[in-house]
């Protein structure tokens, strides 16, 4: 093709972006870690900037805060699961392209339910059973705080995404009339440690180590996610009425049917971590019981890819951070507080999600020859 | 197989991460050893006094003007006497306050102190865990019925302050008075507070009881927030306030949402755990506030000497644990600095009681006997007489206040929570 | 001024990947002038306007405006050259008025009182009703039009690109605009509107440029033009494909059709009075312009459409007896025992989930088989293997996700799980769009092989050569009627291109032609 004379005229763009085809899994996360060296480079550059801290004493301290003894790594693998399990949560949800942003609702109303039953039944009913309806008020609080939104998803087609956030702020308010009406001392917001003495209700020690059974529980769910997800055809549904509603519709799937057993089991299992917060955890309940998490897990779903191995990962080094977070914020040789340590989180984890970018997209320079033209 | 292999991949990483983790952590510990020797030769002595570390957790950060206070107070007494310490923030009233407990001991804390109400549960399932170290508790209610020798609550007579700045507002009012800008039927006070808790109602109660020491018709209106810090349902009770015709506004509550919105009005404000004046050099009578710098000198020296801290500890304007600020001269009564220089000498002395049954009534009867919930139970049970000698015992039987009684002339507006 | 060449165009082609859009188009619109564009879906014809209002940029060729070579980059050098398009979809803000939608976007004051007189002003000078003040969501398509037009000449465009104005417009509205196009054409401005409606164009163009599967065929004078020289210059002159075609073997009534009526989300009639039968070791072709129900007829078969009246029965071939399938969902239709495949238009938004692999794929309809709460995987990778084998399907893997691969494949995939559900009635719609010659033929010759087991073969094409020479029947629909049913051993292209036309010239053309 003979090259015209206006073409030397066109303004081509420097760089344009192109979509990439498959990438071999070893590139992605030749990316993925070089996306954290340079995160953590950049965060070393504002630090000493902004702040004028040394860098490397605050990767220290972040360490530290993680890892440091081993208490803290328990802590740290504890963290981990509560997180998992609201990401695996999340999931089934969020593949169906349901916009579940009520976690957070829904682990309260857990922990509601949780703690209903602990001050209810304790010294009523023997343990086991004890264990059996806090477990069971969970589940069903959690799915019906999930229900509520999926039926009017499914038959009046309602924005879920407005729906659950309101229903959060139903379920804060709800705990927050709780704790008022249980607390400890008449007319104050605070319930307590319940059972302290006798530890009724509380997720019991293995091995003189009382994060274990929690991690367990969790490490036991996660496998049964990713079974269900990827080899049950529950799991497969989820996925059709995911990519497409019409390939759903093509093949005969109730998508109404799908949409709500998909969000009862996504509710189910933040009720369930609601039940591990209150017995496995706090042993009370607060406003802030929930810690952040519901929403945490939108995160640890999505840098996962919605595969619950994955998210054992996302999960862990959301923790990691958050907990390296803290210990930057009170290290004494540090002149940092948290709301500086929390920039650090948000940059590492945004260099995190930013490289899928690179991992789905190639960015195409100039051609050579083209730019010496367009330079003449 | 690709799957696989990636995650065997990642959990490779990780481990590395956090073996390197390790690794650098023994590091960090080298240098943080190195960098306070002395007192890690101390620490090696075990327990010798004079290589104490003092551990804080607190519930918000610096900006909370509650937890402000602690933290000012744990700095000045720690570089006053010489003592390392370490703080925990933002710690929820949760399992998290346990684990920082437990993290304060693992770095080697002789005494743990924890600044809210919610954590006491959780200190104490750390005090049971580790008699070796003493925990502190600033608020609590439980430690002179769980018996712990390690674990203590403090708290001080704030009523007290609370009593003298009353009269700071009730001579406002009777200037206002004076001034022929309302009828002295018409003094109304307005209280933000919290919750319907006893360390709020004796907190307004005593406020009341000082200001009408000076102003006989005073009256009082009470609206509760529902929160300890909410600055825009603070705001929105001073003005509820300010609108039913309420002329003076006080405060138990920690954001700056009252102060405001007296500033906005024009409405004389007193006000509490610090100055406002900055904010409302209009409007800001004083402020009385608990200073925590002597409280952790004296933990400090307890430990030092080896000597037991008590269980209950109430501060007073002895000890230097109530204060005032300075009284802003522009919105004060004329003659408020020494009238209420003259009430605290007469409270130091012993000759006035905050809660003399003879100053006020309940339900139009002078209160002679009344059991207080003291000791803390789930159904609330009142379980000790507190009237003694013709005044209310606040504080005595133990630190943090149980005044709960609804006198006359207080009206609660809600009262739901 | 008299007859310059407003723009010119040549030697245009613009590609994407191996699709040639447009082929070395050469075009000339002068001032004062209505140029038509006539041409099959897919024959390039909005692409080509792309180009000149700056949304594409040709692969190569030359634009001349006003007999000056210009390079259009972005649609902001289209307007500095004075070319506005008026797009098939507005591009307005709905809850803003016609004036500040007008006005939205220029530089310079913002000043609505001054741009609604100059609005009222553009409006008297060729005839158009508006409101400058009504907001555009009180509109009806009509008025939104009118906007549409009267932005791109507050502009200062001279040069007006519509591309299909009359699709959603009623004949009145249609005579409307014509005669506000008819006067803007008397005052200078060089016009040119896209369409596939033979009538419109005999109607208001002075010159037609005809264009044929991105190819530039010729541009004829319109006065010496009819509706039959206009079609064989669209269709152009039949190619002979040497497609087998064996003769039907015993022809049986399967799919009966009877006055089907389907109305889609807007309200709009898709579909009216519709019927057919399909038979037995045939197929039967269905012709048409893009968009004339086709799809919904295929989808209101396989219920996936509301049908609003008429009737769809099956004929068992077993035993005979006959089944209605109106009104049931896919799944019923299943459970009835009626074996329907349909490879839909939409590969991998209907028939396919992109993200997914093949054998994941091959297990979409069957997934269900067996009582066991889990996924049987092993049938469906032996057919996901046997489909990569028999149709040559490249693939790396049977567990690439089908996304990954070329539209060739994709289609493989998807009309290979079809008829390895040994179906009775077997719809495909467009199954060879945007395939390569080689796998083009391999779907034909699926599909002959199916007809000749015995199924009744639905297909919906858009290349009318290959309808004439793979197909027994043709069924032809315009506008949601049938427009007529051919033998296709007999016919002619011009004959189903008439055809595909006729219902909407009926009625209609007396008026706009006056």
């Amino acid at each position: 093709m003979v090259k015209s004379p206006t073409e030397k005229k066109v303004r081509e763009p420097l760089f344009h972006i192109v979509k990439r085809d498959a990438i071999p899994w070893w590139k992605a996360w030749l990316i993925r870690i070089a996306a954290v060296l340079i995160a953590l480079v950049v965060v070393a550059v504002i630090t000493l900037v902004m702040t004028g801290q040394d860098p490397i004493e605050m990767y220290k301290a972040m360490f530290d805060g993680a890892v440091g003894n081993s208490t803290r790594t328990w802590n740290l693998l504890q963290d981990t699961a509560l997180l998992l399990i609201v990401g695996l949560a999340v999931t089934p949800a969020f593949k169906m392209r349901f916009w579940n942003i009520g976690a957070q609702g829904q682990i309260l109303v857990g922990c509601l339910a949780t703690t209903f039953c602990m001050r209810t039944f304790t010294g009523k009913v023997p343990t086991a059973v004890l264990f059996i309806l806090m477990i069971a008020f969970a589940l069903i609080a959690g799915a019906v705080w999930a229900l509520i939104p999926g039926i009017f998803k499914a038959y009046l087609n309602t924005n879920e995404t407005l729906f659950t956030l309101m229903m959060n702020y139903i379920a804060l308010n709800l705990v927050a009339f709780f704790c008022f009406r249980w607390s400890k001392n008449s007319g104050n917001d605070v319930i307590g440690i319940i059972n302290r003495s006798s530890k009724t209700g509380w997720m019991p020690d293995i091995a003189g180590n009382k994060f274990l059974l929690n991690i367990i529980i969790v490490a036991v769910i996660t496998v049964a996610a990713f079974v269900y997800l990827k080899y049950s055809k529950h799991g497969y549904e989820i996925s059709v009425v995911g990519e497409s509603e019409n390939t759903a519709r093509y093949i005969g799937i109730n998508v109404k049917h799908v949409i709500i057993r998909t969000v009862l089991i996504s509710g189910a299992l933040c009720g369930l971590a609601g039940f591990l917060l209150v017995s496995g955890v706090h042993h009370t309940l607060t406003t802030d019981v929930e810690g952040g998490r519901g929403f945490t897990a939108i995160i640890v779903s999505w840098m996962a890819h919605f595969n619950p191995f994955y998210m054992i990962l996302t999960s862990f080094l959301i923790v990691f951070l958050e907990k390296g977070a803290i210990q930057v914020a009170s290290a004494k040789n540090l002149q940092l507080d948290d709301n500086f340590s929390d920039i650090v989180v948000g940059i590492i984890i945004l260099f995190i999600i930013g490289c899928e970018f690179f991992i789905n997209y190639r960015i195409k320079f100039k051609s050579k020859d083209k730019a010496e033209e367009a330079r003449e | 197989m690709k799957k696989i292999l990636a995650i065997v991949l990642a959990l490779v990483m990780l481990f590395a991460l956090a073996a390197c983790g390790a690794t650098q952590d023994d590091a960090n510990t080298d240098s943080a050893n190195a960098n306070t020797d002395t007192e890690n030769a101390g620490a090696d002595t075990e327990e010798a006094g004079d290589a104490l570390k003092f551990g804080f957790i607190y519930l918000h950060d610096q900006n909370s003007t509650y937890d402000r206070n602690f933290m000012e107070a744990a700095k000045a007494a720690c570089e006053k006497l010489g003592v390392e310490y370490v703080e925990k923030v933002p710690i929820p009233e949760g399992n998290e306050c346990y684990e920082a407990a437990i993290d304060l001991v693992n770095q080697g804390c002789d005494i743990i102190f924890a600044d809210s109400f919610g954590h006491e549960e959780f200190l104490l399932q750390a005090a049971e865990e580790h008699p070796e170290v003493e925990f502190c508790h600033a608020t609590g209610t439980m430690a002179h019925t769980e018996k712990l020798a390690n674990f203590h609550n403090a708290f001080a007579s704030i009523y007290e302050g609370r009593y003298l700045a009353g009269i700071a507002a009730g001579m406002k009012l009777n200037e206002m008075i004076e001034n022929g800008e309302f009828k002295p039927e018409e003094a109304k006070i307005g209280y933000v507070g919290a919750y319907t808790y006893a360390e709020v109602i004796s907190g307004y109660t005593s406020f009341f009881l000082g200001a009408r020491s000076v102003c006989k018709t005073a009256t009082m209106e009470v609206q509760f927030t529902g929160s300890w810090y909410d600055e825009t349902a603070e705001k929105n009770a001073a003005e509820t306030l300010i609108n039913r015709g309420c002329k003076l506004i006080s405060q138990h509550a920690d954001s700056m949402g009252a102060p405001t919105a007296c500033e906005d009005a024009g409405v004389p404000d007193v006000s509490y755990n610090g100055s406002t004046l900055e904010a409302c050099p209009n409007t800001f009578i004083v402020s009385s506030r608990i200073n925590w710098e002597p409280y952790f000198e004296y933990v400090i020296g307890c430990v030092k000497e080896g000597k037991a801290i008590d269980t209950d500890w109430t501060g007073t304007i002895s000890t230097g644990s109530v204060v005032l600020t300075e009284v802003n001269e522009k919105a004060a009564a004329e003659g408020t600095v020494e009238a209420i220089a003259e009430a605290q000498a007469k409270l130091v002395s012993g000759e006035l009681h905050v809660f003399d049954t003879s100053t006020f009534t309940v339900e139009g009867k002078e209160l002679t006997s009344y059991l207080a919930d003291v000791d803390t139970d789930d159904a609330f049970t009142p379980d000790t007489e507190v009237i003694k000698d013709g005044y209310f015992a606040e504080s005595e039987f133990r630190s943090a206040p149980y005044f709960d009684v609804a006198i006359d002339g207080i009206e609660r507006l809600n009262a739901m929570f | 001024m008299e007859k310059a060449p407003a723009i010119e165009l040549k030697n245009i082609t613009k590609t994407f990947g191996r699709i040639v859009a447009n082929h070395n188009v050469n075009l000339k619109v002068n001032r004062g002038e209505i140029m038509a564009i006539l041409g099959e879906n897919g024959s390039g014809k909005t692409t080509l306007m792309n180009m000149i209002s700056g949304i594409y940029f040709p692969d190569s060729g030359h634009i001349f405006i006003d007999g000056k070579e210009v390079v259009i980059a972005s649609p902001k050098d289209s307007y500095k050259y004075g070319i506005g398009m008026i797009h098939q979809h507005f591009k307005l803000v709905d809850v803003l008025s016609a004036a500040e939608n007008i006005v939205l976007g220029l530089h310079g004051k913002y000043n609505i009182k001054e741009a609604s007189r100059e609005v009222a002003r553009i409006a008297s000078l060729y005839g158009f009703e508006i409101d400058p003040a009504k907001k555009i969501y009180e509109m009806s398509v009509s008025e939104k039009q009118t906007v549409e037009i009267i932005k791109v000449l507050y502009r200062g465009a001279d040069i007006l690109i519509l591309d299909e104005p009359t699709a959603v417009l009623t004949p009145q509205e249609t005579a409307k605009l014509f005669a506000v196009l008819r006067r803007m054409k008397e005052d200078g401005k060089a016009i040119v509107i896209i369409t596939h409606k033979l009538h419109e164009v005999l109607s208001i163009s002075d010159r037609v440029a005809v264009l044929r599967k991105g190819e530039y065929i010729c541009t004829l004078e319109t006065k010496d033009a009819t509706e039959a020289s206009l079609t064989e210059a669209m269709v152009g002159k039949k190619v002979a494909l040497d497609i087998d075609r064996a003769d039907p073997v015993d022809p049986e009534d399967r799919l009966i059709v009877k006055d089907l009526d389907c109305i889609n989300r807007e309200g709009a009639k898709v579909l009216d009075d519709v019927s057919f039968t399909a038979r037995s070791g045939e197929i039967l072709g269905i012709a048409g312009i893009a968009g004339s129900g086709q799809r919904e007829l295929l989808e209101a078969i396989a219920g996936l459409q509301h049908v609003e009246s008429g009737e769809i029965t099956y004929k068992d071939p077993k035993t005979g007896k006959a089944e209605n399938l109106r009104d049931k969902t896919p799944m019923q239709i299943r459970q009835l025992g009626v074996r329907l495949s349909f490879v839909p238009e939409d590969r991998l938004g209907m028939g396919l989930v992109g993200s997914m692999d093949i054998i994941d794929n091959m297990m979409l309809r069957s997934y269900r088989k067996g009582k066991s709460a889990f996924l049987q995987r092993k049938e469906p990778r032996d057919l996901a293997n046997e489909i990569i084998k028999s149709l040559e399907v490249v693939t790396p893997s049977a567990t690439t996700p089908v996304r990954r691969l070329s539209g060739g494949n994709v289609q493989k995939v998807l009309v290979g799980r079809e008829i390895a559900a040994t179906p009775t009635v077997l719809m495909a719609a467009y199954p060879v769009r945007g395939l390569d010659i080689n796998s083009s033929y391999m779907i034909y010759n699926l599909l002959n092989q199916q007809k000749e087991r015995g199924v009744a073969v639905i297909f919906v094409g858009e290349d009318l050569d290959v309808l004439i020479d793979l197909c027994d029947r043709i069924l032809v629909i315009g506008s949601g009627h049938v427009t007529g049913v051919v033998d296709a051993r007999t016919t002619t292209k011009e004959e189903i291109g008439l055809l595909m036309t006729k219902s909407v010239a009926h009625g209609e053309g007396g008026e706009l032609n006056g």
